[in-house]
């Protein structure tokens, strides 16, 4: 047993769990390759992996990297800075989620289809999208303009601490 | 077993590269405690809708023939007829769920990014194991979620049949999710006791300190983490607000009404003025009916067997004995809208085709082809006292696109089987 584990690196449970899910995932992914061309599915199955783990993730990263750098200064910490960068996190993160979720009606991929679907027009998405934005925004914006007098009179802890 | 190699340590891969104080096996933890629920309801919802379409009555199979290619038709069961909304509620719930769990998907994955540069990369055959598996529960969970949110905004630029993809999956999303629950959940119960289910939820920004990790597991607790611009109580609400609210603006389409305004940016989010604006699945325009077809010389043949019993024209069925009824159409993307229909018992049309006490009945569209042109009721389908060939709605004759001359309206069926421009009925 104790050879098992010095050699697998788990006990035998985990590798009969191990083995079943991945046996049903590779029979589940072989039905789905049935009806399909399996390039096209492994295509999308890696591709969205590809999509968030090293693009989408790492660029929304580098941009509130980049916010967090211009607004929060490690040599310039305050309350009112932080606050002001975390107003600027939530709408563009709120805006930018919704951006993702609805980007096929944002974007207009098909209008055709969804003309033919539904008898509307899709072009209003992309209008929505901008004044919920723009709310976002301005709502945000104008929280922290009630909020940063206060903020400005309590000190920030520094970092560390 | 020997050491296995190690990457070098730059970028990604070196132990300092993951700065934020707040990632960690506690956050991990509710995050996933939070997305669990949402992704279980999601997943049955799911399945129980293919269960709703009855593939195994003749023509309504959606994919492929009998056996496993239809689904794992384990279940055998029926689906019901009562109450009228339940498929509305299944699924505005797959759909709402779905969406909901989407902002707790994405923060989860932030948390835990950095275990996907863990190095060495392989630590055993176990370990190597573990994160094949983590390949297929994170590339069918994004594959499933993908493919449902592109699906239902009606934009198909897959290359491969939806229905099948999105079914088949998520079983590899949920056989690879169940062994992860299995396996990780001693690192969710040690994280909670170390840290208290709640406790870092309550730290202001003065408190907001690194989570320590834990002992033994290789997790995403940084190793030299930067000064904290967030709260924790702020990450988890933020995550939790945009779950809600992605969920609210969803669930307009389905509760309907005046909260159909609410889901500004979904799909069926609209609806026009008249007793035919509420939301259409399909134009007649998108389909190719000659507009001849569904003139004065429209008739509706009942068939038994093989058999023609009966052909009748728009006022014959309208000079019959009519019912009215409140029902939804309720569709598989997820919206879904109530409206009072008027029309001919199916029943009673089974009884004038000689048949009594029908088992089925086939119904066929004018629309051609498509899977859906043929659809098969159950039993207790045409049997239901509010099962009717509709003929009007809301007082008014039907629109040309919401099924004129004739479309069925039978309780708590998926939309696409209240088949539109009905050109004939076959009982058996």
């Amino acid at each position: 047993m104790t050879a098992f584990r010095r050699q697998y690196g788990a006990g035998p449970v985990h590798l009969l769990a191990v083995t079943a899910s991945i046996a049903i995932a590779a029979y589940a992914l072989s039905r789905v390759f049935d009806g399909a061309d399996p390039m096209r599915v492994m295509l999308w199955m890696a591709g969205s992996i590809v999509a968030h783990d090293l693009v989408l993730l790492p660029l929304y990263a580098l941009l509130g990297a980049i916010a967090g750098g211009a607004l929060v200064p490690d040599a310039r910490r305050s309350r009112a800075r932080v606050a002001a960068l975390n107003h600027l996190r939530a709408a563009a993160l709120a805006s930018g989620l919704l951006l993702l979720v609805w980007f096929p009606l944002i974007a207009a991929e098909a209008p055709r289809t969804y003309m033919r679907s539904t008898g509307l027009d899709v072009g209003v998405y992309l209008e929505r999208w901008l004044l919920a934005s723009a709310v976002l925004f301005g709502g945000s914006a104008l929280l922290f303009a009630l909020r940063v007098r206060r903020l400005a009179r309590t000190p920030l802890p520094q970092s560390g601490s | 077993m020997e050491r296995l190699p190690r990457l070098p340590a730059v970028g990604p891969f070196a132990a300092g590269f993951w700065r934020s104080p707040l990632r960690g096996p506690w956050l991990a933890s509710l995050l996933s405690s939070a997305l669990l629920p949402l992704v279980a309801v999601c997943a049955l919802t799911g399945f129980l809708s293919h269960l709703a379409y009855q593939p195994r009555l003749d023509s309504n199979a959606i994919f492929g023939g009998p056996g496993p290619g239809n689904g794992f038709d384990v279940f055998g069961l029926g689906w019901p007829t009562s109450p009228s909304w339940l498929y509305a509620a299944t699924q505005g719930l797959h759909v709402i769920t779905g969406m909901a769990a989407i902002p707790v998907l994405l923060a989860k994955l932030w948390t835990v990014i950095p275990k996907l540069f863990e190095n060495p990369p392989v630590r055993s055959l176990a370990h190597g194991l573990e994160r094949l598996s983590l390949v297929l529960l994170v590339g069918g969970g994004l594959f499933t979620f993908a493919t449902g949110v592109i699906n239902i905004q009606l934009w198909y630029p897959f290359g491969f049949p939806f229905v099948p993809a999105h079914y088949y999956g998520a079983i590899v999303f949920v056989a690879a999710l169940a062994l992860h629950v299995g396996l990780k959940l001693p690192v969710l119960l040690r994280a909670f006791r170390q840290q208290g289910v709640l406790r870092p939820l309550r730290e202001d920004l003065a408190h907001t300190r690194p989570e320590p990790g834990i002992p033994s597991e290789v997790t995403s607790a940084p190793t030299s983490a930067a000064a904290p611009t967030l709260t924790r109580r702020a990450l988890v609400g933020g995550v939790g607000a945009a779950a809600v609210g992605l969920g609210a603006i969803t669930a307009g389409q389905v509760v309907g009404g005046p909260a159909r305004e609410l889901a500004f940016l979904a799909p069926r989010g609209r609806t026009r003025p008249g007793p035919n604006g509420f939301p259409v699945n399909k134009t007649f325009a998108a389909v190719d009916i000659p507009r001849d077809r569904v003139g004065p010389d429209w008739r509706l043949r009942l068939i038994a067997g093989d058999e023609r019993r009966a052909v009748l024209d728009r006022p014959e069925l309208l000079r019959l004995p009519q019912v009215e009824a409140a029902l939804p159409i309720a569709c598989v993307e997820g919206w879904s809208t109530t409206q009072d229909w008027q029309g001919v018992r199916l029943l009673d049309l089974a009884r004038m085709a000689g048949v009594d006490d029908p088992e089925t009945a086939e119904v066929r569209s004018l629309q051609p082809g498509g899977p859906l042109s043929r659809v098969t009721l159950a039993r207790d389908q045409v049997h239901h006292p509010h099962a009717m060939l509709a003929l009007r709605v809301n007082g008014a004759d039907l629109s040309l696109d919401h099924g004129f001359p004739a479309r069925i309206m039978v309780p708590a069926i998926p939309g696409v089987h209240c088949t539109k421009w009905v050109k004939a009925l076959r009982f058996s």
